[in-house]
């Protein structure tokens, strides 16, 4: 994807453009610093995502007003928390403050916890965004219950639909077309996630759809566009590799 | 009932003729290069670049678009070859590709047929982790730049590098105006999810 921003960003007359393109995948691994939005963390909480919010600030503080689901953790005690912190080490993690916090961010990351993120602009960011704040005596536990995301299929599901396919049922292919010509899943058709909104007439409204990618990631990106659309879909949450003979291999994330 | 379809009938086959014959005229400066493509490829006699719209394999054809209203049709043997794909029908619709052909514009024969590579990036234009780490302790004011994050927005909002700004690679027309600076000189860069 940045590699063609860049070239329209050069296209429209920009003459210093340049392209990060490890990306994010290099940056999250080295442990630099990850900062979240406020309309992330609200989805987690609406949806019932499970996730594990940490309020970095003093218990008084907290009592005050807390983003509901949170945890008070204030900073000074953070670094003997270890134990108290969920043993799935790829829990969403959202810490906050009064601003971004990046020592509590580096002490979490540095316990290996690969999807942990600071909140941007702290609870003032929240509250501005529109948020709630409940009062009275935070949590001090932390739980973490993985639960599946809305609209992902079980590996399972996908492979016998995969393997037998249905009349009902159509498989798809989100990756960009040069990805899809190496290697598809038997049966399933090609439009790149990008593409789906403006390519919806090619897709059967009367058939549940079933998106995947390499990774899930643009896989949900699909699945959101076609549920907003009103189509019947679910997607495949998880890593899956195939060969040039459709012989594919699903590992879970 | 039946001759007014007879006389539609005549009409369209005349008409037909008509747009044959005129499209025999203009044989000779029939282009051979879609638009887009020309950015980066001169126009070459006995080279079609397009898009695909179909092969026929029952006669044997490669339908290549060139144009809003053109579509080359080629014609193909076991001989062809074919460069970025296994075969004819792994390659997918719309996908960009170039053919070489023998004979005239009228009775065009694919020799080789090339799909477009996926992009490569010229290694002045890569920015790598360790200058982008510190890029981003400096912050894009005092460095002068702006870093945005091409990904689909709830990517974005999920956790992305600080300071970063979204514009989705699939918005950006729409996004150019807010999100690029006003000077078309400062640094900008964009960055991915690598593989996704």
């Amino acid at each position: 994807m940045s590699p063609d921003s860049a070239r329209r960003a050069e296209a429209a007359g920009y003459t210093k453009v340049k392209i990060f393109h490890d990306g994010l995948p290099a940056w999250k691994k080295a442990g630099n610093l990850m900062v979240s939005e406020p309309a992330a963390l609200q989805d987690f909480i609406e949806k019932d995502i499970a996730h594990v919010l940490i309020d970095l600030r003093d218990a008084d503080a907290a009592r005050k007003g807390f983003i509901p689901g949170a945890v008070s953790l204030p900073a000074k005690d953070l670094s003997t928390a270890k134990d108290r912190f969920p043993a799935d080490k790829s829990a969403p993690i959202v810490l906050y403050g009064d601003g971004i916090d990046s020592d509590a961010f580096k002490t979490v990351r540095g316990w290996g916890y690969k999807d942990t993120s600071v909140l941007s602009g702290g609870v003032n960011a929240w509250t501005r965004h529109g948020g709630k704040l409940e009062t009275g005596t935070p949590g001090t536990v932390i739980s973490y219950v993985p639960k599946p995301r809305p609209g992902e299929i079980s590996i399972e599901e996908f492979k016998a639909i995969a393997e037998k396919g249905s009349p009902g049922i159509v498989i798809l292919d989100v990756r960009d077309a040069d990805e899809a010509m190496s290697g598809m899943l038997a049966g399933a058709i090609n439009i790149p996630a990008g593409d789906i909104t403006k390519r919806l007439k090619d897709l059967p409204k009367d058939k549940e759809i079933i998106t995947y990618c390499n990774t899930g990631l643009r896989a949900e990106s699909a699945y959101e566009d076609l549920k907003g659309a009103g189509y019947k879909v679910m997607f495949l949450n998880a890593l899956i590799q195939i060969d040039k003979d459709g012989k594919y291999e699903i590992t879970k994330k | 009932m039946v001759s007014r379809r007879l006389s539609v009938l005549i009409a369209a086959s005349v008409l037909t003729m008509v747009l044959i014959t005129s499209v025999g005229l203009s044989f000779a400066e029939k282009p051979t290069v879609l638009k887009p493509c020309v950015q980066c490829h001169q126009p070459e006699k006995d080279l079609v670049r397009g898009t695909l719209v179909s092969v026929t394999e029952k006669f044997k054809t490669i339908n290549v678009q060139v144009g809003q209203k053109l579509v080359w049709i080629i014609t193909y043997g076991d001989d062809l070859k074919i460069t970025g794909a296994d075969k004819l029908s792994a390659i997918s619709k719309d996908k960009e590709i170039g053919i070489r052909f023998t004979g005239d514009e009228k009775k065009p024969y694919a020799v080789s047929l090339t799909v477009k590579p996926p992009a490569k990036v010229a290694p002045e234009k890569l920015v790598s982790l360790e200058e982008m780490v510190k890029l981003v302790a400096e912050g894009p004011e005092k460095g002068n730049f702006l870093l945005v994050d091409s990904r689909p927005k709830p990517r974005y909002l999920e956790g992305h590098i600080p300071g970063a700004v979204s514009q989705p690679n699939d918005k950006f027309e729409e996004l150019m105006a807010t999100v690029l600076p006003a000077e078309k000189d400062k640094l900008v860069i964009f960055y991915c999810g690598g593989v996704t």
